[in-house]
């Protein structure tokens, strides 16, 4: 069996960084990132890029040296990626802050609002009722990182942790602000808007969710594998004929519910901002796909039907 | 960014201010760094340009950044008391989309966005200068 050589040239400087020999045919990006690990510690496997080219794309984690388009002495460019942090983590922390944070509020806990209202409760039923809807939503998306996505990356760069937590916290706050306020204004078409909105969130939300297990359903435990997802039995999961990420469709439909249900505008504010981010997000997504799969169904759009 | 704040936002709203001396002040130093600036861009990229230009606007900001700065200030403070008896671009609770905003504390915010902000531009600026006139220096040494 004939051994390769590889070398890691830093991909600025191109200065020789490492020199392996000996290393198998077989021998995955990942455990070569193990090896060069040894001689560079502070290097560890997660924030390292390795590249054909200094400008290329990073190679997989999974490919194989034998079949990448290299000699028998493979040239690899190094980038450092950074401090790296794991999606669970990211995950955990900017979803527990909003369920903490809105309780927060909603108990009318001392210097938020003035002293004569601290633990006091709003005479309002819809405001019993955002609390619960809210704190379900999170409930739900910790459950969710927990037990039910299967994440194709293990870690993101560290600056984001602070980037996501202001924004989910600080909105967080800002409508927990509003909604538990005590001269808070109830919705202008009283039960009737509340149930209508409360009908859409559980809706979008049993949606969502169907959206996430039939995903998780499409990957092995473990495995990086993307498939074309497809409507299932679920009825939820049928919105897949027409959008690409109805995650997203769903996400955004039950935060719409939620504006409707308080009639608040940093709410409203709030959904804006979360559906161009994930309107972003199912471009690339959809764009991902067309390109790897030859026969990918041209009705879908990204995240609106028809529109977007 | 900042110009178009206390320009329309600050001494258009508040026409009380504009009598002030603070507004006086930033117009000037406003007025005299974009000239030079301006001049320093177009003469860039004519390929022309003369080092006068470019010694004025790497040293001169020294006074007149300060001076903007305070300007700025004054005049935002100055305007803060006709703001809070105004209520100007203010919204308070209750009203039917449970949101409130108050520009008297918005302002305060952003005079406190200065403490960070200027320090960081001034410093940068300190820091071109001696790239880019000492690099004139060595061009000059070297005919």
């Amino acid at each position: 069996m004939k051994h390769y050589e590889v070398e890691i040239l830093d991909a600025k400087t191109r200065e020789k960084l490492c020199f392996l020999d000996k290393v198998e045919p077989q021998a995955t990006i990942a455990e070569i990132k193990n090896l060069f690990t040894k001689t560079h510690p502070q290097w560890y496997p997660a924030r390292q890029s390795l590249r054909l080219e200094p400008k290329g794309r990073s190679l997989k984690d999974e490919d194989v040296l034998q079949s990448l388009p290299v000699g028998t002495t493979a040239t690899f460019y190094f980038r450092d990626l950074g401090a790296q942090i794991s999606w669970v983590t990211v995950f955990l922390t900017e979803y527990a802050g909003p369920l903490l944070i809105y309780l927060l509020f909603y108990f009318r806990v001392p210097f938020l609002y003035g002293p004569r209202y601290d633990f006091t409760a709003s005479r309002h039923a819809v405001v019993h009722l955002a609390c619960a809807c809210h704190s379900f939503h999170y409930i739900k998306r910790l459950l969710e990182t927990l037990f039910v996505h299967r994440f194709s990356h293990g870690t993101m760069p560290l600056r984001n942790i602070f980037k996501n937590c202001t924004y989910y916290w600080g909105f967080a706050a800002w409508m927990a602000y509003y909604i538990n306020h005590p001269l808070y204004t109830p919705p202008a078409y009283g039960d009737e808007q509340v149930k209508l909105a409360l009908a859409v969130f559980l809706f979008c939300q049993l949606g969502n969710f169907s959206i996430h297990v039939a995903l998780r359903n499409l990957r092995p435990a473990g495995s990086k594998t993307r498939k074309i997802p497809y409507p299932t039995r679920n009825p939820f999961t049928w919105l897949f004929l027409l959008v690409s990420c109805p995650n997203y469709t769903y996400e955004v439909g039950s935060w719409i519910g939620f504006t409707i249900m308080t009639q608040c505008l940093p709410v409203a504010l709030f959904s804006l901002v979360g559906f161009v981010q994930m309107a972003i997000w199912a471009q690339g997504k959809h764009r991902s796909y067309l390109r790897e799969f030859r026969d990918y169904p041209p009705l879908r759009s990204p995240i609106v039907p028809f529109l977007l | 960014m900042s110009r178009v704040f206390l320009t329309w936002a600050v001494t258009h709203s508040v026409k009380e201010v504009q009598t002030e001396d603070s507004v006086l002040l930033f117009v000037v130093a406003w007025t005299i760094t974009e000239i030079i600036r301006y001049s320093f861009y177009t003469f860039s990229l004519l390929n022309h340009l003369p080092y006068l230009i470019k010694w004025a606007r790497y040293t001169l900001f020294i006074i007149l950044y300060p001076m903007g700065v305070s300007g700025e200030l004054l005049t935002i403070y100055a305007a803060l008391p006709f703001v809070r008896q105004s209520g100007l671009y203010s919204i308070s609770l209750p009203n039917k989309y449970n949101f409130s905003f108050d520009y008297y504390t918005f302002l305060i915010l952003v005079m406190i966005s200065y403490i960070p902000l200027f320090p960081q531009l001034y410093f940068h600026m300190l820091r071109q200068r001696r790239k880019v006139l000492s690099h004139t220096e060595e061009h000059k040494k070297s005919e």
